[in-house]
Formats: C-alpha cells, sequence, structure tokens
C-alpha cells in the first residue's frame, strides 16, 4: 500500500517571522493527523540541510517500566544517549527492539540493568516486552540539537539561527516501518510558525 | 340350531336395509368421515410442516455453515497469532532476510494446515510467501486489511485457481503492528461433510470466476452423478435430483474480484416428509383398525338392538296367527326392549284370557253349561267326517220344550232358567249314552249328538235314546217346591239317511222335531214329508200358489143351526182344493203344510175374501147368516191382519158383525200376549170370536176371562163320543155351562145323529154344526140347501136327517 507522502499545506506555507538581524528565531511548529486535527506528543526537529549540528549525548535518560506499562512512553534522546531501564515491578521483563535505529535486548531481568543502552544511531527505536505484549515504548533518537515535542499547544524550537532545514515531525501513531516526516524549511530571523500533517492511522 | 343361524340372520337383515344396516352405516360413515376430515387436515399440516421444518433447517444449516467456517477461521487465526508471536519470527523478520522469513512461514503453515502462508508489510504488500503465485490474492489481501485498519484478525473467502480458499489476516506486533501474516485453508471435502453430518444438508460450494461465468461444483457432498443436475439448477426453481425433489438455499460466501463463491445448501424433500409420512401410514393404519373395530362393534350393537326387535316381530307374528301360547323371550333385559318385550308378554296373556273367553262365550252357553249351537254344530261336522271316512252314521236328536214361553211367562224367567238348568241336567243325566253330546241350541232347545254310529241300526237306536228322552222329560221336575210337568217335542235326523252335510242335518232334525211338537206324537224321525223345504213341499208349494191364483180352490159353507129353533143361523167357511190332476184334495193334505210354511196367511185372506163376497149374495137372497172363518197361528202373530181384514170389509161393503173368526186354543197359547193383542184389534172392528176345538188344549180359564170372545166351540172329540162316554157328557154340560156362566155362546160340532142334537139341545147348547144338518156345501148348493132347510123347518123342529144329500128328515 503506497503511504501518501507527507506535505505542507498550502494555505499555512511557511509564515517565516524575523526579529532582529543577529538574533535566533523561534519556530513553533503544530502537528496534525491524517485528519487534520492537532496531534500532541508529536516530536519535531530541525536539521540543517548542510552538515550536522554537534550533538551532545544526554545523560541520566531512563524508560522505567512500573505497573507493567513503559514511563515515558516516548522519550527524545540525542545521538549517543545511554538510557537505563529500571524494572519498577516485582515481575521481570523482556525489554527488546528490533528497530533498525536501535536493536537489542534485555533479557529477562529485575531491577536496573547492569548496563545503559546506548542509542547510537539516529531513527526510531520500538521497545516492547517479550512476555507483555502491551507493553510498548518509543525513543526517538534525533541527530540534532533542535527538537522539541507538542503538547497541549505547538512545539517551540527557540534560538534557531536562520538558514535552511529540514524539518522532521514525527508520532507513534505512524506506522512502525516508516521514516519521520520531512519537510524543507528556511529560517530568517523572525520566529516562525509551520504546520505539518502526519498520515497517521486514524485511531479514535 | 346352528351357531353361525344369527348371524346368517344378521346379514340377511343387512341385505334388506334394516335397522341393523342402516345402524353399521351410520357409524362407520360417521368414523369415515371424521378419519378423512382429520387425513386431510394432518395431511396439510404435515405438508406445510415439512416446508417449513426444510426451510427451518436451510436456515439452520446457513447458520451451521457460517458458523463452521467460522470456526475454521478462529482456527486459522489462532495458528497465525500463534506464529506472528513467536519472537523468534519476529527477529527473523528484523534480520530482513527474506528467505528465512518464506521458510518459517512454509513450516508454520506445515504445522496448521494451511496452504497459503505469507507475510505482508504494514501496508498490506506482499512481502514474503511460502508459495508461489499468490500476487493475484493481492485485491483480496486488500479488502481483507480495510477490515482488519484496527489491527485485529480478519478472514475471507476467496477463489483461489478456481478452489474456494479461507483466508485469514493476523496483525505481526513488535509490540506495534509491523506487518500481517496471511493464512489459507481450502474450503474442501471435511468441512462439507461435517455439515454433512451435523444438519443432515447436502453441500455443494459453487464457484464462478466472474460475476458472470459459469457456476463450477468445487466440492459437494452429492454423489458426482447429481452434479450435472445440480449444476443445470436455475435459482429459485425446485431443485430436481436424480434422487428427488430438494429444496435449497443459496448461501453467498464471497463475491470477490477473483470470483464468487456460493455454497447451496440442500435438503431431500422426500427425506424431511419421510417421518410424517410413516405418520400418515400409521394414522392409516389406525383408521383401518377402528374402522374394523367399528364395523365389528356396530354389527355388534346392530345385533343386539335389532336381535330382540326381530324376535318381538315374531312374537306378534305368532299372536296374529292365532298362537298364544308360546311365552315371550328375552323379557328379563334391564333396557327398553325388555320392557317393550314385558309388554308384549303382558298382551299376550290378556289376549289368551280373553281369547278363551271369548271361545268360550262362542261355544259354551252360559246358562246350562253345555255346548252352544256353534259348538254342536262344529261337532257334527266333525263326527260327520269322522263317520264318513269310517263308513259309519251319526244322528242328531233335537228336542224342544213344550209350552216353555208359557212357563216364562207365567212363573218369570227366572224361574224358566231354573227349568232350562234343569232339563239340561236331566238330559246330561239320564238320557243320553255316555260320550254323546248335549248342547243347548237356542231357548228352550236343546240337541244330542250320537255319532259313530252302526248304519246298520243306526235308526233304530236314535229312536231309543229320543224315546229315552221323552221318558225323562215326562217326569215332573221340582224347582223350588214346585213340581213342573214338562214335555218335549222330539225330532230325530241321521246323516247320511237324511242329508249330506251339517247344517241339513240340522235342519232336519229341526223338521222332524216341529213335525213332532205339531201333531204331538213323540219323538219323530225326520220324513220328507214334514219337510217345507223338501222337494215334495216345494213342488207342492208351487202348487197351490198356482191353485190360488188359478181359482182351483173352492169355497165349502157348513151350516150353523140354532138348537132352539133349528133355523139356520151360520156357516163356517171351510175350503177345498179342486185339484186338475189329483181331484179334490182334502184339507188336511195342505192345510198343516200351509200353516208351516206360513202360506196359510194367503189361504185365509182368500176364504175371508170368498166368505165376505158370499155373505153379500146370501145377504142378497135374504138371508142373514153369521160366517165363521178359521185363524191360523200364524194368522194370528200377523200385526198387519186387522188391517187388512178391515179393507176388505171396506172394499166388499159388509160388515164386520155378520163374521165369527174362529181360533183354536193352541194358536193363543203359542204367543198369548201377541195373540191377545191382535184378537182385541179385532173385536174392536167388530168381529166376533170364537175359540175352535174348546178342551183339547191348555188354556186356563184366567185366558179365557181376558179373551175377548164370544163363543166357545166344543171340540167334536167330546160331541161324538157324548152317547157312549158319560164323561163326554159332563164335559160337555161343563163346557156349556162354563160358557153360559162366562156370557159365551156355545156352539156343538160333530153333531151327526138326532140323539147328539137332542142332547146337546137338552144341554141348552146354543148351536150345533154336524153331518147331521149338513156336510159343507159348495157356496153355490149352501143358498139352495138354505132355502129348502128354512122352508122346511118353518116352525121349531127338530132337525132328523143328514143334510148331504139335501133330504131333511123331521121328527
Amino acid at each position: 500500500m503506497p503511504v501518501s507522502c507527507p506535505h505542507l499545506f498550502p494555505a499555512f506555507g511557511l509564515a517565516l517571522l524575523f526579529h532582529g538581524l543577529a538574533g535566533a528565531a523561534t519556530l513553533s511548529v503544530t502537528v496534525n493527523d491524517a485528519a487534520g486535527r492537532p496531534l500532541p506528543d508529536a516530536v519535531v526537529m530541525l536539521e540543517p540541510v548542510s552538515g550536522r549540528l554537534p550533538v551532545k549525548p544526554m545523560t541520566a535518560v531512563e524508560v522505567r517500566q512500573s505497573a507493567r506499562q513503559f514511563s515515558p512512553a516516548v522519550t527524545v534522546v540525542t545521538v549517543g544517549t545511554p538510557v537505563n531501564f529500571p524494572n519498577h515491578d516485582t515481575v521481570r521483563h523482556h525489554v527488546y527492539s528490533f528497530s533498525p535505529a536501535k536493536t537489542f535486548e534485555l533479557k529477562l531481568y529485575a531491577g536496573v540493568p547492569a548496563a545503559p543502552v546506548v542509542f547510537d544511531k539516529p531513527g526510531v527505536a520500538v521497545l516492547g516486552c517479550n512476555i507483555h505484549d502491551q507493553m510498548a515504548a518509543w525513543i526517538v533518537v534525533v541527530d540534532t540539537p533542535h527538537f522539541a515535542r507538542t503538547a497541549a499547544g505547538p512545539a517551540q524550537l527557540a534560538g534557531i539561527p536562520p538558514g535552511p532545514y529540514r524539518l522532521k515531525a514525527w508520532h507513534p501513531a505512524l506506522p512502525a516501518d516508516m521514516a519521520p516526516q520531512a519537510t524543507m524549511v528556511t529560517l530568517g530571523t523572525e520566529d516562525q510558525s509551520a504546520t505539518m500533517r502526519l498520515a497517521t492511522r486514524v485511531t479514535p | 340350531m346352528n351357531r353361525s343361524e344369527p348371524l346368517m340372520q344378521t346379514l340377511k337383515g343387512m341385505t334388506r336395509r334394516s335397522l341393523g344396516v342402516r345402524i353399521v352405516l351410520l357409524f362407520l360413515g360417521l368414523l369415515l368421515a371424521v378419519q378423512a376430515v382429520s387425513f386431510i387436515a394432518i395431511r396439510a399440516t404435515i405438508d406445510r410442516n415439512a416446508r417449513t421444518s426444510i426451510a427451518g433447517s436451510l436456515v439452520a444449516g446457513d447458520h451451521l455453515l457460517h458458523r463452521l467456517l467460522d470456526q475454521n477461521a478462529q482456527k486459522l487465526i489462532q495458528g497465525a497469532s500463534l506464529l506472528a508471536a513467536d519472537y523468534g519470527f519476529r527477529s527473523a523478520l528484523a534480520s530482513h532476510d527474506n528467505d528465512t522469513i518464506a521458510s518459517v512461514l512454509a513450516n508454520h503453515g506445515d504445522r496448521i494446515g494451511a496452504t497459503v502462508s505469507a507475510l505482508l508489510d504494514t501496508g498490506f504488500a506482499l512481502r514474503a510467501a511460502a508459495q508461489p503465485g499468490l500476487e493475484e490474492l493481492q485485491p483480496a489481501i486488500f479488502r481483507l486489511a480495510e477490515r482488519a485498519a484496527s489491527a485485529k484478525p480478519a478472514s475471507e473467502i476467496v477463489v483461489l485457481g478456481r478452489r474456494p480458499f479461507q483466508l485469514v489476516l493476523v496483525p505481526m506486533r513488535a509490540p506495534v503492528v509491523v506487518g500481517w501474516v496471511l493464512m489459507g485453508f481450502p474450503i474442501d471435502r471435511p468441512l462439507m461433510d461435517d455439515m454433512r453430518d451435523l444438519s443432515s444438508l447436502h453441500v455443494s460450494l459453487q464457484v464462478r470466476d466472474h460475476a458472470k461465468g459459469e457456476w463450477r461444483t468445487a466440492v459437494s457432498t452429492l454423489p458426482p452423478e447429481a452434479v450435472p443436475a445440480l449444476e443445470a439448477h436455475v435459482a429459485d426453481m425446485p431443485l430436481q435430483l436424480p434422487d428427488g425433489e430438494y429444496s435449497s438455499r443459496q448461501v453467498t460466501l464471497s463475491q470477490g474480484s477473483t470470483g464468487e463463491v456460493t455454497a447451496l445448501l440442500m435438503r431431500s424433500v422426500d427425506e424431511a416428509v419421510a417421518p410424517y409420512r410413516r405418520l400418515q401410514l400409521g394414522l392409516a393404519a389406525l383408521t383401518l383398525l377402528g374402522v374394523i373395530v367399528f364395523a365389528v362393534g356396530s354389527v355388534l350393537t346392530a345385533r343386539r338392538v335389532t336381535t330382540p326387535i326381530r324376535r318381538l316381530a315374531a312374537a306378534a307374528e305368532r299372536l296374529g296367527a292365532g298362537d298364544y301360547t308360546t311365552p315371550l323371550s328375552g323379557r328379563h333385559r334391564a333396557d327398553e326392549v325388555g320392557e317393550l318385550a314385558q309388554s308384549f308378554e303382558r298382551m299376550r296373556m290378556n289376549i289368551a284370557d280373553q281369547q278363551q273367553e271369548i271361545l268360550k262365550l262362542a261355544y259354551w252357553d252360559t246358562l246350562t253349561g253345555l255346548p252352544n249351537r256353534v259348538r254342536f254344530r262344529n261337532a257334527v261336522t266333525e263326527a260327520t267326517e269322522a263317520a264318513r271316512t269310517a263308513g259309519r252314521s251319526v244322528a242328531v236328536v233335537m228336542l224342544d220344550l213344550d209350552r216353555f214361553k208359557h212357563v216364562n211367562d207365567v212363573l218369570g224367567y227366572r224361574f224358566g232358567d231354573l227349568m232350562l238348568k234343569g232339563v239340561a241336567e236331566r238330559l246330561v243325566q239320564q238320557a243320553v249314552r255316555g260320550g254323546d253330546l248335549v248342547a243347548r241350541l237356542d231357548g228352550d232347545e236343546f240337541a244330542v249328538l250320537l255319532a259313530d254310529l252302526d248304519p246298520a241300526n243306526d235308526q233304530a237306536l236314535a229312536q231309543a235314546v229320543a224315546q229315552r228322552i221323552n221318558q225323562a222329560m215326562d217326569r215332573s221336575l221340582t224347582l223350588e217346591d214346585q213340581a213342573v210337568d214338562i214335555s218335549a217335542s222330539i225330532g230325530v235326523a241321521l246323516w247320511p239317511h237324511h242329508a249330506a252335510d251339517t247344517d241339513t242335518l240340522l235342519s232336519r232334525a229341526e223338521v222332524a222335531m216341529y213335525s213332532a211338537k205339531r201333531h204331538r206324537d213323540g219323538p219323530t224321525l225326520y220324513d220328507a214329508k214334514l219337510d217345507a223345504s223338501s222337494s215334495q213341499t216345494l213342488s207342492l208349494l208351487t202348487e197351490l200358489r198356482h191353485a190360488v191364483d188359478h181359482g182351483e180352490l173352492r169355497l165349502y159353507l157348513q151350516p150353523k143351526l140354532g138348537l132352539d129353533t133349528a133355523r139356520v143361523v151360520g156357516a163356517e167357511a171351510l175350503m177345498r182344493w179342486q185339484h186338475p190332476q189329483r181331484g179334490l184334495v182334502p184339507p188336511m193334505e195342505f192345510i198343516p203344510f200351509a200353516e208351516q210354511t206360513g202360506f196359510v196367511r194367503v189361504l185365509t185372506m182368500w176364504v175371508f175374501e170368498q166368505a165376505a163376497r158370499e155373505w153379500k149374495r146370501l145377504h142378497d137372497n135374504g138371508l142373514q147368516l153369521t160366517l165363521s172363518v178359521n185363524l191360523s197361528t200364524r194368522d194370528l202373530l200377523d200385526q198387519e191382519l186387522p188391517q187388512k181384514f178391515e179393507a176388505l170389509l171396506i172394499r166388499h161393503t159388509v160388515p164386520a158383525e155378520a163374521f165369527c173368526l174362529e181360533i183354536t186354543e193352541s194358536a193363543i197359547m203359542d204367543d198369548p200376549e201377541r195373540a191377545l193383542g191382535t184378537l182385541e184389534r179385532l173385536n174392536g172392528l167388530g168381529f166376533r170370536l170364537s175359540i175352535d176345538d174348546f178342551g183339547t188344549g191348555y188354556s186356563s180359564l184366567a185366558y179365557l176371562k181376558r179373551l175377548p170372545v164370544d163363543e166357545l166351540k166344543i171340540d167334536k172329540s167330546f160331541v161324538l163320543s157324548m152317547e157312549r162316554d158319560l164323561d163326554d157328557a159332563r164335559i160337555v154340560r161343563s163346557t156349556i155351562d162354563l160358557a153360559h156362566g162366562l156370557g159365551l155362546t156355545v156352539v156343538a160340532e160333530g153333531v151327526e145323529n138326532a140323539q147328539a142334537w137332542e142332547l146337546l139341545r137338552a144341554l141348552h147348547c146354543d148351536e150345533a154344526q154336524g153331518f147331521h144338518m149338513s156336510r159343507p156345501l159348495p157356496a153355490d148348493e149352501f143358498l139352495r140347501w138354505s132355502m129348502l132347510w128354512t122352508a122346511r123347518h118353518a116352525q121349531p123342529a127338530l132337525p132328523a136327517g143328514s143334510g148331504s144329500d139335501i133330504t131333511v128328515t123331521l121328527h
């Protein structure tokens, strides 16, 4: 089944707002689902079209397992960030990921695993528990310092120097084997806002 | 008695459309009508039920098929789900090694018996397959995917390689949906057989490649030879297969782009109706049994009803035929028929009693207890018939009491009855031989039957019996301290000497009896001469009529002279018959006969008319005479005699006083009351009346006193012997004195000589008649004789000579 290409709505286009020459601008991004409704918990990121910006691995990131759920469900980390998977449940878990971004498994364990898992490639890793099918979590590994998440409102990407960027958006509702949606934006000094529409599965 | 006879009678009765056959037909008819109605109703219900049941089973089959397919799908889904959840499989998937993935799919498909197994990506594109050629399934997969949008398993039936397949699509999660596992089974014979086992329906899966293509049978529970008929079947028409009619239901299982799948559910109508048919057969058998039971029952009932009725009918027939002796059977039943039989029985006994009573009344005399005339007549008939065969003879002795009316009148009817009883007793006890039948025929008439007589001496024997009866009657009967003299007139007749049949025999005996009564000469044997109805008397009667009509009769007059003056004072009118062949017939030869037959009345009228005519002539010749005319018993009993005489008086213009009517004592005594009535009327007309033959009868002085008579005529037997017999002379004298004492004129008959004349004159007798004066003279001569006599006896003198030669000698 061909998946429709994500695109920007022409009506909204890119409204780039400039605030002074030397200053950085803020890009606020609204992510909508296939039905046009704003999606919370969507992850947006900006990557410069040319080259890459240096990123620092994050520290003390953990995805806990409690009440047979991963928490948080969606975690955004920079490349090279080690993530710990402390098990707060009384039962053991078998955490795995078959995602190309990071394939691993933590065989049945209790408490905190001996070593954290380092996510060294950008992409989305879907985590599951082999013995609790209902458990699912996503770790979005970004290779840029500019990323944000939507909440009740748009995601705010602040302090972005002007220039052309690849704006990417991702949401757990996207099919597992689909890469984040990307679009090109050019930022000036003015604040801008952008809207992305994701080909999510329409779920109630 | 044959045991089967009642049944035969019943059957015979049936063929007559009797009550019995009507009962049987009614019962059977009603039963058959009810059975026919229920049979039709049941048949209709069965048909409806069968159709409903078939339709119901087809609907149920529809549900069952879907359920079975669903179960299959679930099984498949479970298998596929297991595969999709397999960690190793998921690991292999992560390896992106398509060959490995394909081998895993093949391996797993084999485990659960799937012939199709493939892996699809999240966009439902084929990623790996265990079998080649699954590309054609792609449209079906997308359709399945639409239904699997909520990441749930889905199933679908598709046509693959012209065979129906059941496909399932199961999501594969790691843990989110990372792909889909597709598995498929062919829908095959085992499933159909399951259907057949569970529902007793036949199932055929029909496939066609596209909407307008030819249906083809993919799999069927029907035998192969039925398949062509199935494929030729047009929807909505009754399905006709080689083994009968089927009801069918078409269930569309799939209408995909690769082809359509339809399940045809079929139910054999015959099979569905079979249990009902058995039920119907059972009902038919029950009906047959019921008919037989009803037939037997109603025949028995009809017999129970009709047999006693027939018995009653037979009894009624017997009663009608006069058999009152056979008692009725079946009287002890407690039902209505029993009551009827009892009523019949009472009727029978009542009729029998009445019959006996009637017989008694019919054949027995209630007063004397003797057989009556009818019984006697029957006995005579029987006796003559018995005698006819045995060559014997029969005699009847008949007797009639003399003067019984007189006894009745004087002493009363009660006494008369006692007398009859006494006579009956005496007859039975003393007079007859043992075995002779004594009967009371009528009033004072009795008869005795002497049967089985020897023809050689039958007359003598009969006369002996008659004589004995006569003697028995001679002795006086003592009744209530009163001695009554009885006597009877007895007649005897014999069969076959005097009569050929019973009635004739009886009437001949009666004739003999009346003759005896008339002549007072004891038991009389029948003789044809006695008999008014014999051929001899019949011819005499004819001749006598002829004599009257042709003037063969002559009037004779015998003069009556006054004893004191010797003058002719009158004459007695007498009759002579101048027979053309026999000459002058004496009165004794025809008068009794005329009296017996009643013809005497004609003669009396003739004499009276002639006397009237003669009187006129004499009167015209100057003679004032009284003419006497004799009246017989028959005349006295003739109520119209006075009118007839009066009419003649008027016609001939003669006075009644010119005639003296002479009546014998016995004529009066036969029926004194009626005689007296006639006499009084005659007296009223002015006729003089005279008692003739006085002294011979039994007339009492009491009667004499009551009778309106003017004259007594002393019987000539006294006068004739008066000169020799002193007693007779005394009687004559007494009679004359008696008559004078009663104020009557006395006439003496039979004066044949002068001594008698003188004697009578001395006794003061008033008139005399006799040969001494004159014989009876023809009327013409009488006038001459009278003239001459008168001329000679101008003075009172004694007539001295006989007048026959008209010579008168004077003393």
